[in-house]
């Protein structure tokens, strides 16, 4: 089959890279390959508690009818894996074998959660969240478990563990850190966060791994590296993500952990473009080539890509965060949070105040922040990252809580 | 049966269904931010905050097309859009 535009993945950056093509060409046709057996429903939602405890209907899960994709004359591919690209011949090869050619080409199969890699993992009662179906499992057996293990120093691990404890489940939670999320965050944070865990009844085990998960068919218990046994039913592996992008590095595309492009998420590739969890695109606010992986993110870079595939050429520019809350404690991320020695890092707030930011500067300007307790700062902070304020000289200002930091916009 | 095309008269975040995942906040920072409950709420004229209803005139700022990008962007289709007849825009 010929396709003047393909495009591989069905979440948020997909659909709507294709929902974008549709405003400016209502005809050509169009395919999204989609690995999964859904039409596109909201990820974020998988990992909040009030959907698990099913007190917000499963049916807000979907975030478009299923006549959506026949009203837009959308050829919508479930359950098929792209496998091969050549961009020379501009062909995809699915799973079932099926070859597809394509004018406009958008990648888009963001990642999958990397499971428990350690003997036993294959276990009944062991899960990662991402997708529907883990969702799901999760659901089904929180309905029954007794005790759970948690592992990972996260969002998804902090979320797991309010749901889990909402359910009644004993939980622990076991961290391959000295503390909670010790790659991203600082100390202080760390120590809020965990304070909030521990008072919402988690038991918190620090620089803990599981060497092996024990039982038949169903876990009954795992043995920790350092010999420890602990009883539990079920398991939730948060340890981050992987990207399988063999098939497209194989096609000669550009990559690193990601697929590299340009502002204009251009791959390497003549029109085969990139947009959300895989794009490592060049961005325009940031200065620098970075990869992020957030809804708003792949949204909005499906988008621009949308648009660029139909002739619209116009440089992605967002300032993308994340946040989440649980244990009446509330964190987001925004911009670039990485520390480096060329990065200063500023504070605000305390431990004992149980509100906390810091602000990443580089070059005078703020790139990035994490925020533990003081949603209400992330829109000013956006707009500092977006204008590239320079906040030289305001540090000691800064550092005050009570400060209102959209004094720095005027 | 919504209707993405008509103009948008009215905006109100159901702070029942809010998460606070500040999807809105990025898609339009002119006219959504989170409060200290970690819930949307909308900047109206002359300082005030709340998660509506609110008018679209009575709204600080704020364009429609990223404003209906706001409430697309939800993921929890927290954010209703009316039009001037009353009929639903989004979700």
């Amino acid at each position: 089959m010929n396709y003047k535009y393909i495009i591989v993945g069905g979440g948020i950056a997909g659909t709507t890279a294709a929902e974008a093509i549709r405003t400016a060409d209502k005809t050509g046709s169009l395919a999204i390959i989609s690995d999964e057996q859904y039409r596109l429903y909201s990820r974020i939602m998988l990992s909040k508690p009030n959907f698990f405890l099913e007190k917000i209907p499963f049916e807000n899960v979907w975030l478009k009818k299923e006549e959506w994709y026949s009203a837009n004359n959308v050829a919508f591919m479930p359950g098929k894996k792209a496998v091969a690209l050549d961009t020379s011949v501009r062909t995809i090869t699915l799973d079932d074998g099926n070859v597809l050619t394509y004018e406009k080409l958008l990648l888009a199969p963001g990642g999958a959660a990397r499971k428990f890699p350690g003997p036993g993992g294959d276990k009944g009662g062991i899960f990662v969240i991402r997708s529907l179906d883990d969702a799901k499992g999760i659901i089904a057996k929180t309905k029954t478990a007794k005790k759970a293990i948690v592992i990972g120093g996260g969002f998804v691990s902090f979320e797991m563990c309010e749901m889990l404890r909402m359910a009644g489940v004993d939980v622990t939670l076991l961290l391959r850190e000295k503390i909670f999320w010790e790659i991203l965050l600082d100390e202080t944070s760390g120590q809020i966060i965990e304070d909030a865990l521990i008072k919402g009844g988690v038991k918190i085990l620090r620089e803990a791994e599981v060497a092996e998960f024990l039982g038949d068919a169903s876990i009954t218990g795992a043995k920790l590296k350092d010999g420890t046994l602990l009883e539990c039913d079920m398991a939730i592996v948060g340890i981050g993500i992987v990207m399988n992008l063999d098939w497209i590095k194989s096609a000669g595309i550009e990559t690193n952990r990601g697929i590299i492009a340009n502002e204009y998420l251009e791959t390497s590739a003549k029109d085969v473009w990139v947009a959300g969890d895989t794009a490592e695109f060049n961005d325009l606010i940031l200065g620098e080539r970075v990869q992020l992986g957030n809804w708003v993110n792949a949204q909005m870079q499906g988008r621009t890509a949308g648009n660029a595939m139909t002739g619209k050429h116009e440089a992605f520019r967002l300032v993308s965060f994340y946040t989440t809350q649980g244990f009446e404690t509330a964190i987001a991320f925004a911009g670039d949070v990485r520390v480096d020695k060329e990065r200063v890092v500023i504070t605000r707030g305390s431990h004992e105040l149980k509100s906390y930011s810091r602000l990443i500067t580089w070059n005078g300007r703020i790139i990035g922040a994490t925020l533990i307790n003081r949603t209400q700062d992330l829109a000013p902070i956006s707009k500092l990252i977006e204008k590239g304020v320079i906040i030289t000289g305001k540090e000691e200002q800064i550092k005050n809580p009570a400060f209102n930091l959209s004094e720095l916009l005027k | 049966m919504s209707d993405e095309t008509k103009k948008i008269a009215k905006v109100t975040v159901d702070r029942n269904l809010c998460i606070g995942a500040a999807s809105c906040v990025m898609a339009e920072g002119d006219v959504f931010e989170l409060d200290a409950e970690n819930k949307a709420v909308l900047k109206l004229k002359g300082g005030a905050k709340n998660s509506g209803p609110a008018e679209r005139s009575a709204l600080e700022g704020g364009a429609d097309d990223k404003i209906l990008l706001a409430a697309q962007s939800c993921p929890t289709k927290a954010i209703f859009l009316h039009a001037e007849d009353g009929t639903q825009v989004y979700p």
